[in-house]
C-alpha cells in the first residue's frame, strides 16, 4: 500500500493498477447489495437486451475508485470526500480493467486533492470516469 | 460581475440550490448544508473560480460570507 503525504504529492501526479472481472465478484455484489436486477443475474435475459452477457454492477466496477485512493493515490493517508461517477460501458465477466487516477488539483489550505479519473476496458474503451476529491491525512 | 454575484452562484453551485441569495451577514448557521465539507468544496470552488490561492489561516476563522469577501478582495489584489 502506498503512503504518500501531501507534500510528496502535485499536479499531474498518476498511479494506475489493473484488475480482472470474475463471475464470483458479480455473484458476491449480488449477495453484499441484494441487486438481482435480470441484466446482473440472468444470462438469458442480459443477451435478449443485446448484450454480450450479464453486465457487472456499475457500482461494482466503481467501488475500484475507492481502491484507487485508499491503496495508490494517496494510499494510506487517504480521507475520500466524494466521487462523482459517470457510467460509459457496460463491462462484463472475464474484462480486464485499467484504473487510472491523476491529480488535477492541489487545495493547500485543507489538504484536499482532486483526482481526474477513468476505468477502461483492454480495448481501450471507456467504462466510467470519475471526478473524486480526497483528503490527505497529516 | 460583482464578486458577491460570483460568490453567489458559487454557493448555489456547490449547495444545489438556486434559491440561495447571498448577504454579507450570512453565516453557516444559515445554510443547513454547510457543514465541514461543504467548507471544503466552497473554498474550492472559490479558490477556481477566482484564480487564487488560500493559506489555512486565510480560510479558519471566517465568521461570514463578508469576512469570505474581504478575504477574496485581499486576494484578487
Amino acid at each position: 500500500m502506498n503512503n504518500y503525504n501531501y507534500k510528496d504529492l502535485y499536479i499531474g501526479f498518476n498511479q494506475m493498477f489493473e484488475v480482472k472481472l470474475t463471475e464470483e465478484m458479480l455473484n458476491t455484489f449480488v449477495k453484499l447489495t441484494g441487486d438481482v436486477n435480470p441484466m446482473h443475474v440472468n444470462e438469458e435475459y442480459a443477451k435478449s437486451k443485446k448484450k454480450i452477457g450479464r453486465i457487472i454492477h456499475g457500482m461494482l466496477t466503481s467501488s475500484f475508485y475507492s481502491t484507487l485512493v485508499g491503496v495508490y493515490l494517496p494510499g494510506e493517508r487517504c480521507f475520500l470526500q466524494s466521487i462523482d461517477v459517470s457510467f460509459k460501458l457496460p463491462a462484463y465477466i472475464n474484462d480486464e480493467l485499467l484504473i487510472y487516477g491523476e491529480i488535477v488539483y492541489m487545495n493547500n489550505a485543507y489538504k484536499v486533492v482532486e483526482i481526474k479519473s477513468y476505468i477502461k476496458n483492454k480495448l481501450g474503451k471507456t467504462i466510467s470516469t470519475a471526478k473524486i476529491i480526497v483528503g490527505v491525512i497529516e | 460581475m460583482e464578486i458577491i454575484d460570483r460568490l453567489q452562484e458559487i454557493f448555489r453551485d456547490v449547495f444545489d440550490d438556486v434559491t440561495i441569495l447571498l448577504t454579507k451577514d450570512i453565516t453557516a448557521n444559515d445554510i443547513e448544508d454547510w457543514d465541514s465539507l461543504a467548507q471544503i468544496n466552497l473554498i474550492m470552488a472559490i479558490e477556481k473560480d477566482f484564480k487564487i490561492e488560500f493559506t489555512l489561516n486565510d480560510v479558519s476563522g471566517l465568521k461570514n460570507v463578508g469576512e469570505m469577501l474581504e478575504v477574496i478582495k485581499r486576494k484578487i489584489g
